[in-house]
């Protein structure tokens, strides 16, 4: 169990953290969701007690992390791939690790062998890919097979497979009851793979809930241009909510694309244009965070 | 010895004795000792015996046979430097930190690393370096040995001096966590600073000079003393005060600043 207590960061004049609150729970996969620039690297970073709270506190089951003697038995982190020292071998690094917590050897070549880079273990790690970085990353945070885990930006780097692979992968480590915290700036992302959803921007907590909490209310339209606006209007019922757009086009929210198709033919109206809209978890998210982009002007200059 | 303090020894010795700049440090080290202590007295003991033996007035075997480390010091400067900066460039330290949190706990574990592998080492080639010139120096008979007054414990000081060295060059380090930053500052302590000690009025001078670390280090590894500074105690004991109190604004700055 991570505890997020009133937690605030200040940076001279800017407020990175702003008063959040929330625990995060063993058992299920707990997606940390927010624009880039949000605070979330900031908050785990907190979490991992490399940056300083300027009020409040982040504690793990209770206790500061420069609190627990060996950290890396209960707390497991990818936060920076690239963060290793490059002139170290793979196997060396996490041996080094290992030591410092008394981590038996013997586990090293468990980790290395599970995330499938044994066979470049003797490599030095300056020579790997991104996606070579996050699974020996991957690799240090299971070293010591701790009960809490977080992930920043895991995806990022991955290929498709290996983005399967690792959502998969957060599954399972819920399943056997840990506690797994993985940050994301796409919420498409911790909508396939995780449970619960913590929402911040600007450093402040905008919701929480799960997954299906979040995208009860919101459905999916569709984008529809046709010859007779009107008579797909009157096929379609006034029950449906029916946007018109500037050039005519019509944004349609409730039935699903097949259903209008098979409407407009019976109305006889023809169909020009007919497009499911983008994910409506996305919209969800861009709707929550639209006030809490840091840098809003830059995104309603691009819309 | 406390538990979880053995732990990140072990752990900071596996990335100590694993990256090649180490031994690159240290064999450049040993080199430059050694090296420049050969040529040194090689030329000494072709020359000493020129202008009717005129030469000899204010010789000294031991210093002149440790001559290689006022370059080794570079060295060794740098190998402590690069203990903690090097964590900083690859952001390591990161990692190196969730792994031991308690940031006195590392800088512990990196200075026993450190003071232990430079002392062994240090000695080593100092006493190398010794006795490679008395070899040289004893073909012209102009030589000393171990055994003479307060020649053992002058070597066995320089040995000292470049450890001490080291653990200044890190706790510097800590600071300023950039390599080339680092050994700027580390090269003005020891080279311009004494340069512009030299242009301060006289009697400020000879206050001043004596506490120059390069002067220190003059002071304990020359055997009748240098006429102008400490001895060898008092010498020791203001370079140690000089390595505690930068070692110990270095993890007062690491408590305090985020990684």
């Amino acid at each position: 169990m991570i505890t997020i207590d009133h937690l605030t960061k200040r940076y001279d004049d800017t407020v990175a953290i702003d008063d959040l609150n929330f625990e995060v729970k063993p058992g299920v996969v707990t997606g940390f969701l927010g624009p880039n620039g949000s605070g979330k690297s900031t908050t785990m970073r907190i979490i991992m007690g490399l940056d300083h709270a300027t009020k409040g506190a982040a504690t793990i089951n209770g206790r500061h992390y420069h609190e627990l003697a060996t950290p890396l038995r209960e707390v497991g982190a990818l936060l920076d791939a690239k963060a290793v020292n490059p002139r170290l071998s793979a196997r060396n690094h996490l041996r080094s690790l290992a030591a410092s917590n008394k981590i038996p050897y013997s586990r090293v070549d468990e980790v290395l062998e599970f995330v499938g880079i044994a066979s470049v273990a003797h490599k030095k790690v300056g020579g790997f890919s991104l996606g070579m970085s996050q699974r020996l990353g991957i690799a240090a945070a299971l070293l010591g097979d701790p009960q809490i885990l977080l992930f920043d930006e895991p995806v990022n780097g991955l290929d498709p497979e290996g983005i399967r692979w690792i959502r998969d992968f957060f599954r399972s480590l819920a399943k056997e009851g840990r506690t797994v915290f993985v940050s994301s700036h796409l919420m498409s992302e911790m909508a396939v793979s995780a449970d619960e959803i913590i929402v911040i921007g600007r450093g402040r907590f905008i919701t929480s809930g799960s997954v299906d909490d979040l995208t009860k209310d919101a459905k999916g339209s569709v984008l529809v241009r046709c010859s007779d606006g009107d008579a797909l209007r009157a096929t379609l019922g006034d029950a449906t909510a029916i946007e018109e757009l500037n050039d005519g086009a019509l944004s349609i929210t409730g039935p699903s694309a097949k259903d209008i198709g098979e409407m407009a033919l019976r109305a006889g109206v023809a169909l020009w244009e007919l497009t499911p809209q983008r994910a409506s978890l996305e919209e969800v998210f861009m709707d929550l965070t639209a006030d809490a982009v840091q840098y809003g002007h830059h995104v309603g200059a691009a819309q | 010895m406390n538990a979880t303090l053995w732990s990140a020894i072990k752990s900071e010795w596996i990335k100590f004795r694993s990256v090649r700049s180490t031994w690159i440090g240290l064999a450049t080290f040993i080199v430059l000792t050694i090296g420049i202590g050969l040529l040194v007295t090689f030329t000494i003991s072709g020359h000493i015996n020129d202008h009717g033996g005129e030469n000899r007035i204010g010789f000294d075997p031991t210093v002149t046979s440790l001559v290689g480390l006022f370059l080794a010091q570079f060295a060794v400067g740098v190998i402590g430097i690069v203990m903690m900066t090097g964590e900083y460039a690859s952001g390591a330290i990161r990692t190196t930190l969730t792994a031991i949190p308690r940031r006195l706990r590392l800088v512990a574990a990196k200075k026993v690393i450190l003071a232990i592998s430079m002392f062994v080492v240090s000695e080593v080639t100092v006493f190398a370096a010794f006795l490679i010139g008395q070899a040289v120096y004893h073909r012209v008979n102009i030589g000393t040995s171990l055994g003479a007054p307060g020649v053992c414990r002058s070597v066995f000081l320089a040995g000292v001096y470049l450890t001490l060295l080291a653990l200044l060059g890190f706790g510097i380090g800590i600071i300023l966590r950039t390599t080339a930053f680092s050994i700027m500052v580390y090269t003005a302590i020891l080279l311009i600073i004494p340069v512009i000690v030299n242009f301060l009025p006289q009697s400020w001078k000879s206050a001043v000079t004596k506490y120059l670390p390069s002067e220190l280090g003059q002071s304990m590894f020359t055997p009748h003393g240098s006429p102008s500074g400490f001895s060898w105690l008092p010498a020791l004991l203001v370079l140690l005060a000089y390595v505690g109190v930068v070692l110990v604004a270095g993890i007062a700055v690491l408590e305090k600043r985020d990684a």
